[in-house]
């Protein structure tokens, strides 16, 4: 029985972690740049072949790859914004209006991106196995690479966490947030800020992207999943909350974990059903103001 | 140090500066009145980046700075307190003075800032670990000069900063405003308030429909009749 609860909760965390981590990406370009971003998930998926490929052509091992495919989802995403949504912002009269275009400028990037992937990489489900010894932990087995997984979600989250909260260019992104003609005039670069969030939350998808890869098989197509959880848990810890991106990550991770075990195939509908009593209980989200 | 040269100004496709000239020296407390509506927060606006002028120059210390970004002319050393204060209202008082060192230059030796800025306003020591929007209007306004001050400028512009406050915060906010002189830097203020906006300044300018109509030393400005009837009640 306690291996059962443990087996459940390792599972939930694992998941949780992944989840957390990149609706915090999410929530930064949302949050701060605007960008209601459904191209999300195209991103944890170019992050997860990006892995798959370093591994299996030239054997890098996935860990290691993270030094090549971040650096190369943050540009992707930080060029993005300084050519195609910097010209859709100084364009639209208003931020609403702004919204509106980046959103469809967002599906086409969708559709691009998708049809890159299964041009490069074919449309066939992936996978490969790395670290997949087992691991016993009071009993309950796991494999390593699971393991590994909820340890890096937690590490990049927390790291992630005190760069907004501790440091310079942390905090103009939060400024900037709050009130951005404001941070303007403290000296910093709105542009620029604007253009680093959305690549950072670029990079934040494709590190999940390379985590999800380690444990789950990857397809071009398996995007928009992630985007859905993505925004559920956006929406459930608070718009704009990063605190918030983390306990609705962990929640809708254990959730989903427990529905999995009782009747695999229902976790979705459980994150909706969450997603739905939460809009009406507090439609702020746990942590939203 | 800061000179304004006819600059016009649109908001939308009506004119809402009208060849505006102005100047003001290292060390010197110039204020800028008028009626609401008159086009102060507009002229300012203009002055930092906000807002493009249409014609016209400005230049600072020599350099011309209109057409550049907000940011760009911080850089130089100007600040601009907003009116409304606009604060960030889920950081702290602390963080919020931090982001006003935000410029590399200043931030090495933003704790040095900090304290000279704790030794101007004692309260905000007090309230440092409190969040922005929790504050009171004067609270508020004295993290606002604060936070402008944290960059270290040569010139200060600080818009409206006694609306909504009580006469006895607005005495004490003034005080400070005229101590800042001390330091040898320039301050653009920017008032409804005339009596005591004259009465800190060296030199005013009169505003009405987006023109300056009046410019002067304060002290002589105090005395015209045109003022005394038209903004002082007497």
């Amino acid at each position: 029985m306690i291996v059962t609860v443990l087996d459940i909760l390792i599972a939930g965390l694992l998941m949780g972690g992944i989840y957390a981590l990149i609706a915090v990406g999410l929530s930064l370009q949302y949050g701060v740049a605007r960008v209601l971003n459904i191209a999300h998930g195209e991103f944890i998926m170019l992050g997860a072949f990006i892995t798959w490929s370093l591994y299996t052509a030239f054997g890098i091992v996935p860990l290691v790859s993270l030094a090549i495919s971040s650096p190369l989802v943050f540009t992707i995403g930080f060029i993005l914004y300084k050519t195609l949504f910097t010209r859709l912002r100084i364009s639209s009269p208003s931020v609403a209006m702004f919204e509106g275009k980046s959103m469809l400028a967002c599906f086409g990037l969708l559709f691009m991106i998708q049809n890159i992937a299964i041009l490069s990489w074919g449309a066939e489900i992936k996978g490969y196995s790395y670290l997949a010894f087992p691991v016993n932990i009071l009993g309950a087995k796991f494999a390593a690479n699971r393991l590994i997984t909820l340890g890096f979600a937690v590490v990049f989250g927390s790291a992630f966490y005190l760069f907004l909260s501790r440091t310079r260019i942390g905090k103009a992104i939060r400024a900037a947030a709050q009130d951005a003609v404001a941070a303007g005039l403290m000296g910093i670069n709105i542009s620029w800020v604007l253009a680093l969030c959305f690549g950072l939350g670029a990079l934040m998808a494709g590190i999940g992207g390379t985590l999800i890869s380690m444990s789950y098989q990857i397809q071009p197509t398996m995007g928009l999943e992630y985007t859905m959880i993505a925004l559920i848990v956006l929406v459930v810890g608070g718009l704009g909350s990063i605190p918030g991106s983390f306990v609705g990550g962990f929640l809708l991770g254990l959730v989903g974990s427990i529905v999995t075990y009782v009747q695999p195939g229902l976790a979705l509908v459980a994150y909706y059903v969450i997603f739905m009593l939460l809009l009406l209980a507090k439609p702020t989200g746990i942590l939203g103001r | 140090m800061l000179d304004v040269n006819r600059i016009d100004a649109f908001h939308g496709r009506i004119q809402a500066l009208w060849e505006i000239s102005l100047t003001i020296g290292e060390a010197e407390i110039v204020s800028l009145v008028g009626a609401n509506g008159a086009g102060k927060t507009t002229l300012v606006n203009t002055l930092t980046g906000l807002l493009p002028s249409a014609s016209g120059s400005v230049e600072f210390c020599g350099k011309r700075i209109n057409g550049l970004k907000s940011h760009a002319i911080v850089e130089l050393g100007i600040s601009h307190i907003p009116e409304g204060r606009r604060l960030f209202p889920d950081m702290s008082v602390r963080e919020n003075l931090e982001i006003g060192a935000y410029l590399r230059r200043v931030w090495k030796r933003k704790e040095e800032t900090l304290e000279e800025v704790y030794r101007l306003f004692p309260k905000l020591r007090e309230r440092q670990g409190q969040l922005a929007r929790t504050l009171s209007g004067g609270e508020q306004q004295m993290v606002a000069m604060g936070r402008g001050l944290m960059s270290k400028p040569r010139l200060c512009i600080i818009d409206e900063p006694s609306s909504g406050l009580a006469p006895i915060v607005v005495d004490e906010l003034f005080r400070t405003i005229e101590g800042l002189r001390c330091s040898g830097m320039a301050v653009f203020l920017i008032e409804q308030n005339v009596q005591q906006a004259l009465e800190i300044a060296d030199r005013a300018y009169v505003m009405e429909n987006g023109r300056i109509v009046i410019a002067g030393e304060s002290k002589r400005l105090l005395q015209e009749e045109l003022i005394k009837k038209a903004f002082l009640g007497m």
